[in-house]
């Protein structure tokens, strides 16, 4: 599309830029393109459409070709390389200026700060509710604990631990309830834990009768041998029974027979209904 | 001709060879295209005015890139780099209608 610099009707023009500042009215802004109005009125001036055709067919090589030709290359190189690249999948961005960049990472880091602030929120509340159930777990456990404690001292649930064996032989009727009373209290005093008698577990309220030639504990009937299953530390319970004037001296003096056996796993089975007490209420709440 | 078989040799070679830009041209690139593609529809408005230039086309094709790089190379420095890039883009954009108007009525003598 170059070759027309040899037409002697355009040399005058040759050196002119081919895209014309305003001050070239006839080749920038003439309203129709044409050309022939006003400076080459007097060749035949052949058409836009003839300097094309000629300029297309036949392909001449001449050095400004070839030099267009290189431009043109450049071109359509760097058009492609564009547009290429411009469509990739990070075309979004790649494309974009500094500033646009900067912008779109503060709104990330924004929202990253905010996600995380979630997140952060999310986790306390989470904490919160696993230590809460922890508590709950927690206090569950004491409360059953202690429940389990307060039902060996009330007598409702069975117990086990080392302790001492007492067996009363009474061959002649002559022990009475306030014998027994006297060995329970002292056994009490010595730091038992958990007693029964005969069967019959021994508790805070427990109280002792004598009946015809036998004694009732808690209304249970209960006859000689007496045996006293103790719960508490062997090597305080013996001698606080055996103690001068104690216990088992005074049984002794009444013709019975007192025999005191420390054992490490001593069984206390006998149990107590729960009783709700009439009137007495918790006032801890 | 041989000049639009270069063209055309051009966008094959970029697509085939999809070579990295270099981050240094990016921002450059598509502006440059523009005003490169300015230079070629002007060139084509003097060839059909029959006034076109081999030498004048060379140099007002390698100044136009080369300003309009500079132009949005200036207006990066200077903090305003869309908005400049966008006027070259814009002014470029102009100047192509103009002269695509001007071969329009070349070939179509409308």
């Amino acid at each position: 599309m170059s070759e027309r610099e040899e037409q002697p009707a355009n040399r005058l023009r040759k050196e002119l830029p081919e895209e014309q500042p305003p001050g070239r009215p006839p080749v920038t802004d003439a309203p129709a393109g044409e050309a022939p109005q006003g400076d080459q009125p007097e060749p035949v001036a052949p058409t836009g459409r003839e300097r094309l055709r000629k300029g297309l067919w036949p392909p001449r090589l001449t050095r400004a070709q070839l030099i267009v030709a290189l431009l043109l290359f450049g071109l359509g190189f760097g058009l492609a390389v564009q547009v290429a690249s411009n469509s990739e999948s990070d075309g979004a961005l790649r494309g974009a200026r500094q500033e646009d960049l900067v912008r779109i990472l503060d709104e990330l880091d924004d929202r990253t700060q905010r996600l995380e602030d979630e997140k952060q929120g999310l986790e306390k509340q989470r904490d919160e509710l696993e230590n809460s159930s922890d508590q709950a777990e927690e206090a569950r456990k004491q409360t059953q604990e202690k429940e389990r404690q307060l039902g060996i001292l009330a007598g409702t649930v069975a117990a086990q631990g080392p302790g001492i064996t007492v067996t009363v032989e009474d061959t002649k009727g002559a022990v009475e309830a306030d014998m027994l009373l006297d060995a329970i209290q002292e056994l009490r005093a010595a730091g038992a834990e958990a007693i029964q008698v005969n069967g019959v577990r021994v508790v805070a309220g427990t109280y002792l009768a004598d009946t015809d030639k036998s004694v009732s504990v808690d209304g249970n009937k209960i006859n000689a041998p007496y045996r006293f299953q103790v719960i508490g530390k062997p090597q305080d319970l013996e001698p606080a029974l055996n103690i001068p004037g104690g216990v088992v001296q005074t049984l002794e003096k009444e013709q019975a027979t007192v025999t005191v056996e420390q054992s490490s796993k001593i069984v206390v089975d006998a149990l107590r209904a729960a009783e709700r007490p009439d009137y007495a209420r918790s006032s801890s709440q | 001709m041989i000049a639009v078989l270069g063209l055309v040799v051009g966008v094959v070679a970029g697509l085939l060879v999809r070579p990295e830009v270099p981050a240094a041209v990016e921002p450059y690139l598509p502006i440059a295209v523009v005003a490169a593609l300015d230079a070629v529809f002007g060139g084509l408005r003097a060839m059909l005015d029959g006034i076109f230039d081999d030498k004048v086309f060379v140099v007002s094709f390698l100044s136009n890139v080369v300003v309009a790089a500079l132009i949005v190379f200036l207006g990066d420095k200077l903090g305003v780099g869309a908005q400049l890039s966008t006027g070259v883009v814009v002014v470029l954009g102009i100047r192509i209608f103009s002269n695509a108007a001007a071969i329009r009525r070349h070939v179509f003598r409308a």
